[in-house]
């Protein structure tokens, strides 16, 4: 069978002696299709072609998708296992290695019981993956402790879209809907460097006569482009929503009929809103009162408009809380479940969606289900085959995990396709616990910064050696193909996780020849839970360019867009948000008197361990820089390029400066993509949202230093 | 070959994904050969790309004193032949938009072929394939001259001045399609 899929009419430039393999992307949740060039003969990637015909991304593609298929081959790939002797790497067998594993396992649990091994799993990896590691880590290894780099990226979205809507699907409409809107919302996104692919679709719409606002402590390149931008103080999103729902509500532009029929919490809300007046809103946000009121007009007379955000306005302590008034704009104006509008977030990973609904977070098990529910621990108990009594309980969130190390509660850990030394907050920290450990197992194809930390690496596969299903940022569950074997000695990390739960005894719980027998025990799994794949296969995702969950039975066509008729609420009625504005963890003092706030740059992805790797991409942005505007520069004396320290209570950094009028006064800006002495993760807050925990990355009181030359 | 190469400055977002995907282009050696710029960075994030313009009667063609720039019958500008390239970067001195690279290590010349390999079988260049904003574009006559028709029109559907921030503010006040509503 052709593993080239192409619509009629469709031309793609074919080689002499390659062939074309069609898949997606491994970076964020785009997951722009593509197809790889793989030579006949030797079976080697060569390259990229765009996939034309692709429905959401058209063949396009950002730097890092152009170069992804440079790190399969990678001269870095670590290619047998990694045993660490006398502080040095050792390679070895797999033999030695499990052995090793088992040993210590079995010890560190028979001394300290079950939960003294933990599980930090990923979601930059296939549904089939991410559904095994949550098993692997409460059947295989029986511990409660389980959470997944998920928790800094969507965790707040989750928390923010359940509140409200009742369930956590990151988009309620699919985005080729999107050029058909009058109106984008865009709330701590930037967009055209972490999602670029999704601007055609913004632009067409423009192209249209559509209205963009963007929120943004810096003009980026979408808010360069915006009717309004709302230049606002780091982590003060919640005053700036209940500031525009104010103005909607006395202005009328609220869709009374809608919240009337489909929304609970009206009468609070408008009592909540009632002191957010654009004067009192932008003393707290910084932002002029008149762009609040010129932005919730145009919002507010658009017919059709999207709210949408991302990190910037989730990566705070008060991220549930924006979200949930964010969401809540958009059902004040009666949009959300009707065409070419709604509520979208923007999954930074590439399966942030996927990875985060089949149970890799401390506190749910696949389809959305709720570990604290006795009917659900049944269910899956029933497909896991173990009894209901073995269901471990909930965990604690990722953060939280390492102050579990620090109390010596967990002993042991075993990293999955994640980098947390990186790109966790306040890493100083995180590093000394698992420096801490009594054994560390990480699971990677190159060495990150954590797994250089690690007693045992494990050699896995890129995403393009081996088969499975990844759940894009709108919600639509798409195929990613084998495209070689793997390298070296390297295995997938589903077959992996088997491996270790073989040598634990639970090897009969994971007997899978292939994913696509993980794939039909996840659809099962999560089968009448909230997020239901049991009607989804292979080959319909194929027919149908991709299926939308949920998709309850096998002739079920998909859901693209959500709550047409009712929100996933018990009552069926989405809950308006009432919140207060909170404001950060953190307050500025005479020591730490500047904001700083953390992103990513387009040519690189999360920390970095991949993107770092490669040519072109290393090339157009080798290092972090601060970003800081003209006239805070000429404060400190401090010119382009000058390398500057930045300090928090937490630790600082070096780093040269970039001086532009596109950031507010009184905020810097890094880049994340680095570890170690440049990573400005050292400097980052670990304030914990109460509900997401997820930490507030996104705001920081900072200290700026010139150096003595 | 009946397809332009259409760019439109305002809609790039500075990504340089064009510039990833041309070194995937096949003879393309694994280097760029096209352009992404801030206008100035200290102002704004506004980039833009530049290509080739391929021109009908090149200046870096013409200004070759070995008739090493060869011109396809479909009018597409090729880099210097190896063997005939004196290395003399006249070519880099005598285009108008600072187009051509120069190589010091092999000292020749190469430039924007348009990936002929694909262009000349109608299939987009890389770099208009991967542009995800459509600033740069590989579409046919027809559609370019709509496009430019399209500019014009937009204003007049909308009967007023582009506001603020308005990207597509680029309609002189002459033609005489704005009303003085503001709203």
């Amino acid at each position: 069978m052709s593993q080239f899929l192409v619509k009629e009419g469709v031309k793609n430039q074919i080689r002499k002696g390659e062939k074309l393999v069609t898949t997606h992307c491994c970076y964020c949740g785009m997951q722009c299709g593509m197809h790889i060039r793989v030579d006949e003969k030797t079976n080697k990637v060569m390259g990229v072609e765009p996939r034309y015909d692709w429905v959401l991304t058209k063949g396009k593609m950002c730097p890092k998708g152009v170069t992804a298929y440079q790190t399969i081959d990678h001269p870095d790939r670590i290619k047998r296992p990694l045993i660490k002797k006398n502080g040095k790497f050792v390679e070895s067998s797999w033999e030695e290695a499990l052995d090793l594993i088992e040993r210590k396992y079995k010890e560190i649990q028979g001394t300290y019981g079950k939960d003294a091994l933990a599980v930090y799993g990923g979601v930059s990896m296939t549904n089939e993956k991410c559904y095994l590691v949550g098993k692997y880590a409460r059947v295989g290894l029986g511990t409660r402790y389980i959470d997944y780099n998920g928790r800094y990226c969507m965790s707040s979205a989750a928390g923010g879209f359940n509140k409200t809507l009742g369930i956590d699907r990151g988009s309620s409409l699919p985005w080729t809907e999107l050029e058909h809107s009058d109106c984008f919302f865009m709330a701590g996104s930037n967009t055209a460097e972490c999602h670029p692919t999704s601007i055609q679709w913004f632009w067409k719409a423009k192209d249209k006569g559509a209205k963009l606002i963007v929120a943004d402590p810096r003009e980026t390149a979408t808010a360069r482009v915006a009717d309004v931008h709302l230049d606002l103080l780091p982590g003060t999103d919640s005053a700036l929503a209940n500031g525009i729902m104010h103005l909607l509500i006395k202005h009328d532009y609220v869709d009374h009929e809608y919240v009337q029929e489909r929304c609970n919490n009206f009468e609070e809300l408008k009592e909540m809103t009632a002191k957010f007046t654009p004067e009192y809103t932008s003393k707290i946000t910084g932002v002029a009162a008149e762009k609040i009121i010129k932005a919730a007009h145009i919002f507010g007379k658009s017919p059709r408009s999207v709210v949408m955000f991302a990190r910037g306005a989730e990566q705070q302590t008060a991220g549930v809380d924006n979200v949930s008034l964010y969401t809540s704009m958009a059902l004040l104006r009666g949009q959300i479940g009707k065409f070419a509008s709604g509520v979208a977030t923007f999954t930074g990973q590439g399966n942030g969606q996927g990875g985060r609904e089949h149970g890799q977070k401390a506190d749910l098990l696949p389809g959305y289900r709720k570990l604290t529910d006795p009917k659900a621990v049944e269910y899956i108990s029933g497909v896991w085959g173990i009894q209901p009594e073995e269901m471990p309980q909930p965990g604690v969130s990722a953060y939280e995990m390492f102050h579990l190390m620090e109390a010596k509660t967990i002993r042991g850990l075993h990293v999955i396709c994640s980098n947390p030394v990186v790109s966790s907050p306040n890493i100083n920290y995180v590093q000394e616990q698992l420096e801490n450990l009594d054994f560390l197992v990480v699971n990677d194809f190159f060495l990150s910064e954590t797994a250089e930390l690690a007693d045992v690496v494990l050699p896995a596969t890129t995403w393009a050696e081996d088969e499975g299903t990844t759940t894009n940022t709108e919600g639509r569950i798409i195929h990613i193909r084998k495209v070689v074997d793997p390298i070296g000695e390297s295995k997938p990390d589903w077959e992996i996780m088997s491996l270790i739960a073989e040598r634990l005894g639970k090897g009969q719980h994971f007997q899978y020849n292939e994913p696509r027998e993980i794939f039909d025990e996840l659809r099962l799994a999560s089968k009448g839970g909230k997020a239901d794949y049991y009607g989804v296969t292979y080959e319909k995702i194929d027919e149908q360019d991709g299926v939308f969950w949920p998709a309850p039975s096998l002739d079920h066509p998909g859901t693209p867009s959500m709550f047409k008729e009712r929100f996933a609420t018990e009552d069926g009625k989405a809950n308006l948000a009432v919140c207060d504005y909170r404001g950060p963890a953190e307050v500025q003092s005479k020591q730490y008197p500047l904001w700083l706030t953390t992103g990513r740059v387009v040519f690189h992805y999360l920390s970095g361990n991949q993107t770092r790797r490669v040519d072109f991409l290393k090339e157009q942005c080798p290092e972090p820089f601060v970003e800081m505007h003209p006239e805070l520069a000429s404060q400190y004396q401090i010119e382009n390029g000058e390398r500057v320290k930045l300090s928090t209570p937490r630790g600082d950094m070096i780093a040269p400066v970039k001086i532009t009028k596109a950031i507010r006064k009184d905020t810097m800006f890094v880049p994340y993509h680095w570890g170690k002495k440049l990573a400005v993760n050292q400097l980052t807050s670990p304030a914990l949202d109460p509900i997401s925990r997820m930490p507030e990355f996104k705001v920081c009181a900072v200290k700026l230093e010139k150096l003595t030359k | 070959m009946n397809k332009i190469m259409y760019l439109e400055f305002e809609r790039c977002i500075g990504c340089r994904a064009c510039q990833a995907a041309c070194r995937e282009c096949g003879d393309h050696d694994a280097k760029e050969r096209n352009y992404v710029e801030y206008v100035d960075f200290t102002e704004s994030r506004q980039t833009f790309p530049m290509l080739c313009m391929q021109c009908k009667d090149p200046a870096c063609a013409r200004v070759c004193p070995a008739n090493a720039i060869q011109i396809t019958e479909e009018g597409v500008v090729l880099s210097a032949m190896e063997e005939k390239c004196i290395g003399c970067r006249n070519c880099t001195f005598g285009c108008p938009f600072g187009i051509p690279k120069f190589d010091f290590e092999t000292n020749k010349m190469y430039k924007c072929d348009m990936c002929y390999d694909r262009t000349r079988h109608d299939i987009a260049p890389m770099c208009a394939s991967v542009c995800p904003s459509d600033a740069i574009r590989f579409i046919d006559f027809d559609e370019m001259q709509q496009l430019r028709r399209k500019r014009t029109q937009m204003n007049l559907v909308e009967g007023k001045k582009p506001q603020e921030g308005n990207k597509w503010d680029y309609v002189p006040e002459f033609f005489g399609v704005y009303t003085d509503s503001q709203s």
